[in-house]
């Protein structure tokens, strides 16, 4: 079984963002990656005009949220540096037991690279909080600015979300049967050595 | 054998595959099967029950609109494609906002123009004939084409949240506001080809088609790629507004009063018509029960003579008359569709949104119960007696025996059981349930038609029992009197009448009024009226008489007479009512005055000789 493997467009974003951004991307994926019995859950972003979907399980929303969390405070370490996230999904195989080793394989049959371009604008304070506020200066251009970013940001995302949905579409062969009582394939989120 | 096996398991997945993508695209388009899933999915999730049709491709949507129902019967042909069509219906500017919301039902005053805003097809494409797999290479071959199902499924549910339309589907599901423009849909099998100029402006995304194994399952959307042509916008409407001050229906009492209700008695026109020649009927005064009446006497709680009570004040439904209807499919009414264009199967379109039920109905205020005059009366001081109105003519005309008061005939009859309780206590809610009950009942509204009835005979039933204690009052008099009784809540005009039999100055006797203290007990019993019908009705002639004739003699100018009439220890239950009485007399000469009180003490004589009694004048006990 190969690996399939997508490179999503990458997204220029604030630090403010990342939590939404992210969340958006990753549980889109995983919607498209449960195939068990899930009961939707609409979610609108609140940055944007954006509505995505969840697979409304509490443990993965808890665990994505905390991956998300393991990524910003490496973001805040290491500002200003294009950054990733990779989701991948696997399957659990086991090895040919012999004397020294039983481990369990992890097969993976796809990953998703998300890419982030994490921008601190030097007028804007960054601190870590999640949702900063930005530094509003005086006039009507600043604002202009940051409205016509935000739109160029809603787009990009739309753009990639859409990404997904063709990616799914177009390559099915490659994902697993179904199991009994499992709603979701075994997933990972890890952020990249090289990013490291 | 097997093969049909086969077969019908994959058109049973082709056959669940349309209904979902359907129910799908219903739920994500439509606003009034959206609310009404979205209603039953709150219930289903505290219930985590699971249906059957929700287990197909894994995805949990709700109870399936019996639209769905409908469809998929008609569309049973599998391999004719199922086409849904997401049209936004926007109504001209110059259609009456308030016409429509009132008359949803009715068509458009203006023109409202009809878009085809997304086409979706799914069609189950079979072009050749290909060899079915049988045994466990047909099951691995359902399992896979079951998997890619669900896969496109979740995907095309993304989708349909990041086309345009989503945003004009989510600004009609809220239901804070109306907009001049609608969603509804329309299924077919047959797509009406869309215009050049329609054309131009929409995008097509095909999803990658699930291949089966006897064809090729796909799905295909064609949307508008912009939707800021269209002017859409939220109607103006005003929102649900509570009149705190509302007056009423044209027949509410205009001399009710309106809060102020701490100000304690307020002097309320009492006309005393005495100056009318002593022929004439002198009893015969609008007086007691006018409009004004009810106002002057100060109360424990003064709040009941206020008028409105909250009950009334806060009814919530809007009397102003733009505001909408508050149904939650207030404006989906437009969603119902005649169809016009062509169809090839029979089931043409579908009506989506269920039938509309405007709430917005004239409520009636409940300012019968709250500001009847005759309600709020009750205190213990000086209030004067509350006469139950019943339901009967006679009690009609016992409460406005002066015609010239209308008001008084738009009231409705007072409960008795209102007016029984203490005095602590200004309205009774059993009353007030009753006469709501009793003006739902005249409104024609009926909402239990049973207790309804049974309110209403209640009322009757109970106001002809303390109507019968004042009939004989009314066929003799046809006034009311002007006791006070302050003894108790009950209207006991046995009580009453007795008093004012010893207060009047021309017929005290010493057997009287040694006795008043005995007849005073004797006079509650209601029971005993009846018989002495014709001896009440001349006493109450003389109990009014004497009160007059009383309130003459204690008034300012006339308090320089030394001799006074009576110093009967009830005189001091008179006194509440004689101050609150002498408040409203009006000033006149004392040759006038004594007139007329010589007048009435011959016209008392008249009477009393007739009856035989013994006139015992106190100028002769002098």
């Amino acid at each position: 079984m190969n690996c399939e493997v997508c490179q999503l467009k990458e997204l220029e974003v604030e630090h403010f963002e990342i939590r939404e951004v992210l969340r958006c991307i990753l549980h889109t994926i995983v919607f498209h990656r449960a195939l068990g019995l899930v009961r939707p859950k609409d979610v609108d972003l609140e940055l944007f005009e954006i509505t995505y979907v969840q697979c409304g399980d509490v443990e993965l929303e808890k665990k994505i949220d905390e991956k998300i969390d393991h990524f910003i405070s490496w973001v805040e370490k290491h500002p200003n540096k294009k950054s990733q996230i990779c989701l991948s999904f696997y399957e659990v195989k086991s090895k040919q037991p012999s004397w020294f080793t039983n481990k369990t394989e992890r097969l993976y049959w796809e990953q998703w690279y998300v890419n982030l371009n994490v921008t601190q604008h030097p007028k804007h304070h960054s601190s870590k909080s999640h949702h900063t506020k930005l530094v509003v200066d005086p006039g009507e251009s600043a604002t202009e600015e940051r409205s016509c970013r935000r739109a160029m940001v809603e787009a990009s995302l739309r753009e990639v979300l859409f990404q997904i949905i063709k990616f799914v579409n177009e390559k099915k062969d490659h994902v697993p049967p179904i199991s009994e009582g499992v709603i979701y394939f075994p997933y990972e989120i890890t952020i990249p050595r090289k990013f490291q | 054998m097997e093969m049909d096996r086969e077969s019908g398991k994959l058109e049973q997945i082709v056959s669940q595959f349309r209904s979902k993508i359907l129910h799908v695209i219903l739920d994500s388009r439509v606003p009034s099967l959206h609310h009404h899933h979205h209603q039953q999915q709150q219930e289903s999730l505290s219930h985590s029950r699971v249906r059957k049709t929700d287990k197909w491709f894994n995805l949990v949507l709700g109870d399936r609109p019996p639209a769905l129902e409908n469809l998929n019967f008609s569309l049973r042909n599998l391999f004719d494609p199922m086409v849904i069509d997401i049209i936004l219906v926007h109504r001209g500017s110059c259609s009456s906002s308030v016409d429509n919301l009132y008359s949803p039902s009715a068509p458009a005053a203006g023109p409202a123009d009809e878009t085809v805003i997304e086409r979706w097809v799914v069609q189950y494409d079979c072009p050749r004939f290909i060899a079915t797999p049988s045994g466990a290479d047909a099951s691995v071959s359902y399992k896979k084409i079951y998997k890619k199902s669900i896969i496109l499924l979740r995907s095309l549910y993304t989708q349909m949240r990041l086309l345009p339309a989503y945003r004009i589907f989510k600004q009609l599901s809220s239901l804070s506001q109306t907009y001049n423009f609608d969603l509804v849909y329309k299924v077919s099998s047959f797509s009406h080809p869309f215009s050049r100029e329609e054309e131009s402006g929409m995008k097509e995304y095909i999803f990658a088609p699930v291949e089966a194994l006897s064809g090729c399952l796909s799905v295909s959307v064609t949307y508008r790629a912009t939707l800021s042509d269209f002017n859409l916008e939220p109607l103006v409407s005003l929102p649900p507004k509570i009149i705190t001050d509302y007056v009423g229906s044209p027949t509410t009492d205009p001399m009710r009063s309106f809060p102020s209700s701490d100000k304690g008695a307020h002097a309320t026109s009492f006309p005393l018509r005495g100056a009318r020649p002593p022929s004439s009927s002198p009893f015969q005064r609008p007086h007691s029960w006018s409009s004004g009446f009810h106002r002057g006497f100060p109360s424990t709680k003064t709040q009941s003579l206020a008028g409105s009570p909250p009950v009334y004040r806060t009814s919530p439904k809007p009397y102003d008359i733009a505001s909408p209807p508050t149904d939650l499919y207030g404006n989906r009414i437009q969603n119902q569709r005649v169809s016009t264009l062509q169809q090839v199967t029979a089931y043409d379109e579908y009506k989506s949104s269920p039938p509309f039920s405007p709430s917005a109905s004239p409520s009636t205020p409940s300012y019968l119960s709250g500001t009847n005059p005759l309600l709020t009366r009750h205190c213990s001081e000086t209030a004067p007696v509350t006469i139950p109105l019943p339901l009967t003519g006679r009690s009609t005309r016992y409460l406005s025996p002066n015609s010239s008061d209308p008001s008084r005939h738009s009231l409705p009859p007072l409960s008795p059981r209102s007016s029984k309780h203490d005095a602590s206590s200004q309205e009774s809610p059993s009353g007030i349930r009753s006469y709501r009950k009793i003006e739902a009942l005249r409104a024609g509204e009926s909402p239990s038609g049973l207790s309804n009835n049974y309110s209403a005979q209640k009322v009757v039933r109970d106001s002809k029992d303390d109507s019968g204690r004042f009939s004989a009052l009314l066929s003799s008099s046809g006034s009311p009197r002007i006791g006070f009784s302050r003894s108790s809540s009950r209207l006991s005009f046995q009580d009453d009448m007795d008093d004012c039999e010893f207060s009047c100055p021309f017929d005290v006797d010493d057997v009287d009024v040694s006795d008043s203290s005995s007849q005073n007990t004797e006079g509650k019993k209601a029971s005993e009226f009846t018989a002495q019908s014709n001896l009440v009705g001349k006493k109450s002639q003389d109990a009014a008489v004497g009160i007059l004739v009383h309130m003459l003699r204690t008034a300012p100018p006339l308090r320089q007479d030394s001799s006074c009439y009576s110093t009967h220890s009830l005189r001091t239950e008179y006194e509440g009512g004689v101050s609150i009485a002498s408040g409203f007399f009006m000033p006149r000469k004392t040759a006038d005055a004594l007139e007329e009180l010589n007048s009435y003490r011959e016209m008392k004589d008249l009477l009393l000789s007739k009856s035989g009694t013994r006139v015992v004048r106190k100028e002769e006990m002098k």
